[in-house]
């Protein structure tokens, strides 16, 4: 057959679809769920390691002092760390300046440690010139008498890192093991849909329908499953994304600027996740009508 | 058209379904395959579309060598025969038009050819008035003149109809056989297999008795057609007929079935 009444294939389709509406839904149910958990995972991937990255550029490291260092012996401080070599800045941020910063973003929680109540210590604001010597210059700054500690950004970052291996490495197999399932369900569809119409896929057969002329109505409808899927699945991703990030700045601040944003992720995730719907969707309609037509598809029945 | 040498088939189980036949029917043949339940009429004509593949043997059908044919082949060897069933076969959920357009859209034929062909068949079967109605609210005998347009639709060299009367009244299974037999005389080859041995009479031509997976008997007969009165068909001249006017398709191969596809 060179050519196919590609319409009338394409109305077949659309017909199964609905005709099979329980398990056309089970189907896109169980994809959505998968694609939800895939992007779910790949889009904390992509955002932790967007703050490993930002983190990883950024050159300002807090210097925590002492909480028994007057005002004086901080000032002090801050002369010997403007001294090292590495250091290109040095801003004082008061005790009383951070626990403002606290009230002014966690509200009353911290109205009664004003005064001797303070629980925060005099911190410094340090830049580095050049991030390579950081452990360095790190060192150099916890030998001065009267620091406590210094805010070490390889730690989180290491920490991110780990939780990026973390996420990727479930991810990985949640949604393999998904992948599998939905292939089952979506192919458990497409052969639910052809017991229903064996009689006429005997009707065509006998008629000298050949089996590509068969398998297209259910390729249609394993894809037609998989591009709504897809479509559902990267717009709820895309509807709770924001509201998501929202919700992270709100435990930890740097979140809000260290992420990536809506406008970057959304057409990437519309197109991945359609194509990614329509991938599962046709491999399992693929594997289920080949299948079928192999064993007993050729067959007129009842003769 | 058709060329038998020899053919026998033994399903797995082991029963002998045919047993060394050997036999050619030619094109515009008007025939009859006759024989009790189980005598392998139906292994006959499963052979025929290459529904079951013969045990040994030789098998020729529209050109296309059977015996060697790929699976792939098959879907064009069907479309050179049009397949009538005893239990019509047609699809509920469409209406008549559909039910025959279906036969033309499996194989690829653009809409505006298939509304014309369709309205043409159904014209030749006497239903013109009926395209739009489910077969459910038809009678047997309009059924089966149903299947017998959707058989017809894709222009086919040969018809095959297996006990194409088993399922409607006497009165319809004259009609049908009637028109079967208007068809043949436009030049397509009808092959019946009935158990109606007075629709045999009645319509004569070549008649194929198979027993016990052997041809018994292979002979034409002739009827006189007495339109006024339907008991007074003279009973059959016998003529055994040896060759009945075979057209031997030894000459035919499957690479004539690979031209014919190449030409679609």
């Amino acid at each position: 057959m060179k050519h196919f009444n590609f319409g009338y294939l394409l109305k077949e389709g659309f017909k199964n679809i609905w005709n099979n509406r329980m398990m056309s839904l089970a189907s896109i149910v169980v994809l959505v769920s998968c694609l939800i958990i895939t992007g779910a995972a790949s889009l904390l991937s992509l955002n932790v390691e967007h703050i490993i990255s930002s983190v990883g550029d950024d050159n300002e490291i807090t210097v925590y002092l002492d909480t028994d260092i007057s005002d004086v012996d901080a000032v002090k401080i801050g002369g010997e760390i403007g001294k090292i070599k590495n250091i290109s800045e040095c801003n004082l941020y008061s005790k009383d300046k951070v626990l403002s910063e606290y009230k002014d973003t966690l509200g009353n929680l911290y109205e009664s440690m004003e005064g001797d109540g303070n629980p925060f210590s005099n911190e410094y604001k340090v830049r580095l010139d050049d991030l390579s010597k950081y452990k360095e210059t790190v060192k150099q700054i916890k030998a001065i008498d009267g620091v406590d500690s210094v805010s070490d950004r390889s730690d989180i970052a290491r920490k991110l890192t780990k939780l990026n291996y973390f996420v990727t490495f479930v991810g990985f197999w949640v949604v393999l093991i998904l992948a599998i399932v939905t292939l089952f369900i979506i192919s458990n569809t497409i052969k639910m849909t052809m017991y229903s119409r064996r009689f006429e896929i005997s009707i065509m057969k006998s008629v000298g329908a050949t089996n590509a002329f068969v398998r297209i109505p259910f390729i249609i409808e394993a894809m037609t499953i998989g591009l709504i899927s897809g479509l559902i699945a990267s717009g709820v991703i895309i509807a709770i994304y924001n509201p998501v990030r929202d919700a992270a700045s709100g435990i930890v601040a740097f979140i809000a600027t260290a992420t990536v944003p809506l406008e970057n992720v959304w057409l990437p995730v519309l197109i991945s996740f359609s194509a990614a719907g329509i991938l599962i969707g046709t491999l399992g309609g693929f594997i289920s009508i080949t299948k079928y037509l192999r064993k007993e598809g050729g067959e007129i029945l009842g003769w | 058209m058709i060329h038998l040498k020899d053919v026998s088939k033994v399903y797995p189980n082991g029963t002998v379904a045919l047993k060394n036949i050997s036999l050619d029917i030619g094109q515009g043949e008007f025939v009859f395959i006759v024989g009790n339940s189980g005598a392998g009429k139906s292994t006959f004509l499963k052979l025929l579309i290459h529904e079951e593949s013969a045990t040994s043997g030789e098998i020729v059908v529209n050109g296309h060598n059977l015996m060697k044919i790929k699976k792939r082949r098959v879907p064009y060897l069907r479309r050179t025969m049009g397949i009538v069933f005893q239990d019509f076969r047609l699809i509920d959920k469409m209406n008549v038009y559909d039910n025959i357009a279906f036969a033309m859209r499996a194989i690829g034929t653009p809409e505006k050819a298939i509304k014309k062909r369709v309205q043409y068949v159904l014209g030749l079967v006497g239903l013109e008035n009926k395209e739009k109605h489910r077969p459910n609210e038809l009678s047997g005998g309009e059924q089966q003149r149903v299947s017998l347009a959707r058989a017809l639709v894709n222009n086919p060299e040969m018809i095959i109809a297996d006990e194409p009367t088993g399922n409607i009244d006497p009165k319809l299974s004259h009609d049908i056989i009637n028109l079967l037999s208007e068809i043949n005389k436009r030049g397509t080859t009808v092959i019946i297999v009935t158990h109606e041995h007075d629709l045999v009479r009645e319509f004569g031509g070549r008649v194929i008795n198979i027993t016990d997976g052997e041809v018994i008997e292979d002979k034409k007969i002739t009827t006189k057609y007495h339109p006024d009165d339907d008991s007074t068909y003279s009973l059959p001249e016998t003529t055994t007929n040896e060759n009945a006017d075979a057209d031997t398709e030894e000459n035919k191969t499957d690479d004539t079935a690979e031209k014919e596809e190449n030409n679609e």
